[in-house]
């Protein structure tokens, strides 16, 4: 199992031939440039005919940064868009490894299909995959639909929202006030249950008198140190 | 087909038998007239009386169509008739020897597959442009000549074969380990399937090796309709990127991301010519007495399982070196070897707490929160 970024050219076949090579290169650039930062041996570079694919070891979150570079080193003239799928890939070859096949491949390139231009979408998979590696980072990963590939297999996309983090890191803390305040209130609650209300009232009360007169009495004794200094 | 060399067909003095193919025989045949050696072409009509109408009609139809294509390309059509149970078709005769033959010594060096495709797409653009289909463009229907001319041959009677391949939902016109999808599939076939027939003529020139091969008829079908080729420089070093970008887009399953015309194949094909002799030049300047030996791939003649390949086999990227990531997939380590072959797994509560901080200050915050509370409501 392995994360796979497919990073596809738009309408690639429509393309002038010349046009085409001009692209790829570009493509490869990117692709060179966005490779850099994730370990040799932690990826595999193939050729696709209108793209290229990526296979990440072990790294989801290196998989998305990677994904989500290349968008953006491509939003200079290059109709890329991407697609990520975390699933089975395996090594072929007579003798020697020369291709790679599996369904990791597969869905990935079929995600990638529906990824408008600069876009970026991944595949219920990878959001578990990243969930796995690193609980949370797949909360920036948001529904963005369900699409149905040309063997009619359906597949429920996600799209990266950078502030989707942040809202629920908000969201959290809302609710994390909003749970203390109700404690904190229950435990009022049941002592002015038990105890009533004028009781409690004036146990606060008597409290409040003691801490203020303890406070004066500091105040007054720091006073007198200074002016004695 | 009888054995017996007749003395005569037509005006046409019989010489010698030059051929059998599936059509008729083919005779090396003197015209009195114009004192002109030609190639008869003679082909059997059906016994039926309708169907025999019917055939000589289209059969006459096609052979003028086909005289009408007079191109450096294309072989010249001088005459048709009919003569009992034979139709003839006078041609020009070529010395020369058919791409057919040469195949079978292996691969072509690139320069030359790709003048010979330059040459076969230019012959097909000036038909199409007569609205004039092969429909059967294969090594088989290209004559090589002396000087590097290349002549395309049985234009227009191609279609009038009897021993047709045939699918389920009807007959189809063609070979099919060169035929187009749509071609395949029994649809209406227009230029553009010439355009990918010579697709593959290119890439078993470049590679030596059969890009649709299968056991039988439905396995090559299977084959042309979905197995997508490797690019040629993978078999053959000499061939450039751009002719990789080429041949991808003459070999597209559908008809509309295809090439749409053949002159626009052939001017591609003249630019990669181009690139091909401007790489080669400098080597042969510098070092003119040097005899270069090339080591030829063996021809792959694959078994049929491994045919059908997978449609998500993607090759590994030539620009990028992943050798070392490849080895770690062969010979994974102990860790690799557990996290490699699992699936994800679903976050449990404890690890979510200790890994995500959103939920862990949600956690920790109601925990204090509840630890005061009990205080004010007990202490």
């Amino acid at each position: 199992m392995a994360s796979v970024v497919f990073l596809k050219v738009h309408d690639f076949a429509r393309r002038p031939v010349s046009e085409q090579a001009r692209l790829r290169a570009q493509l490869e650039a990117v692709v060179a440039v966005t490779t850099a930062e994730i370990d040799r041996a932690s990826r595999i570079v193939l050729d696709a005919t209108d793209g290229m694919a990526i296979v990440v070891l072990r790294d989801p979150q290196g998989a998305l940064r990677l994904a989500g570079r290349a968008l953006s080193a491509a939003v200079a003239g290059l109709p890329v868009s991407a697609g990520v799928d975390h699933g089975a890939v395996r090594v072929i070859g007579n003798g020697k490894p020369d291709a790679m096949v599996g369904d990791g491949i597969a869905v990935a390139a079929a995600v990638a299909q529906f990824a408008p231009p600069s876009e970026l979408r991944v595949s219920h998979a990878f959001r578990d995959a990243l969930s796995d590696a690193a609980p949370g980072a797949e909360s920036s990963l948001v529904p963005a639909g369900t699409a149905t590939d040309s063997g009619l297999r359906r597949h429920e996309l996600f799209t990266r929202d950078r502030r989707a983090a942040a809202r629920r890191r908000m969201r959290y803390s809302t609710l994390s006030v909003a749970a203390a305040l109700a404690l904190l209130a229950a435990g009022i609650g049941a002592r002015v249950s038990e105890q009533g209300y004028e009781s409690v009232m004036s146990g606060v009360a008597g409290k409040y008198r003691a801490m203020s007169a303890q406070g004066e009495r500091r105040v007054r004794a720091l006073a007198q140190k200074v002016k004695l200094q | 087909m009888s054995r017996k060399k007749p003395g005569q067909i037509g005006r046409y003095k019989i010489l010698e038998e030059l051929g059998r193919g599936a059509m008729g025989i083919v005779y090396r045949a003197k015209d009195p007239a114009l004192d002109r050696i030609v190639a008869l072409k003679t082909i059997v009509l059906a016994d039926d009386a309708d169907g025999r109408k019917d055939y000589q009609k289209r059969l006459a139809l096609e052979a003028r169509a086909a005289g009408r294509l007079t191109h450096p390309n294309i072989v010249t059509t001088f005459d048709f008739g009919e003569e009992g149970e034979l139709a003839y078709i006078a041609m020009e005769l070529l010395e020369g020897v058919e791409l057919r033959e040469r195949l079978k010594q292996g691969p072509l060096p690139a320069a030359e597959a790709v003048d010979i495709a330059v040459q076969v797409a230019d012959g097909l653009g000036f038909a199409h442009e007569r609205g004039i289909v092969h429909r059967d463009i294969k090594p088989g229907n290209i004559m090589l000549l002396e000087r590097g001319d290349v002549k395309i041959m049985d234009f227009g009677i191609a279609r009038m074969r009897s021993e047709d391949f045939k699918t389920s939902t009807g007959m189809v016109l063609g070979t099919p380990r060169f035929m187009s999808p749509e071609q395949i599939a029994g649809m209406p076939v227009d230029h553009r399937s010439d355009i990918f027939s010579l697709g593959v003529v290119l890439y078993e020139m470049l590679t030596g090796s059969m890009l649709f091969a299968g056991e039988d008829t439905p396995q090559i079908a299977h084959n042309v309709s979905n197995v997508e080729h490797a690019p040629p420089s993978r078999h053959n070093p000499d061939a450039t990127s751009m002719l990789d970008f080429v041949v991808a887009r003459a070999l597209k399953k559908d008809p509309a991301v295809r090439y749409q015309d053949a002159y626009e194949l052939a001017a591609d094909l003249r630019t990669c010519l181009a690139e091909l002799r401007h790489r080669s030049a400098p080597a042969a300047e510098m070092a003119p007495d040097v005899t270069r030996t090339v080591k030829l791939e063996a021809n792959e003649n694959a078994p049929a399982a491994a045919v059908i390949a997978p449609e998500t086999r993607l090759p590994l990227s030539r620009q990028f070196d992943s050798s070392a990531a490849l080895q770690r997939v062969a010979k994974p380590g102990r860790g690799d070897r557990r996290l490699l072959g699992r699936s994800p797994r679903p976050v449990s509560l404890r690890r979510r707490l200790w890994n995500d901080a959103a939920p862990r200050l949600l956690f920790v915050t109601m925990l204090v929160a509840a630890a005061a509370g009990s205080y004010i409501a007990f202490a």
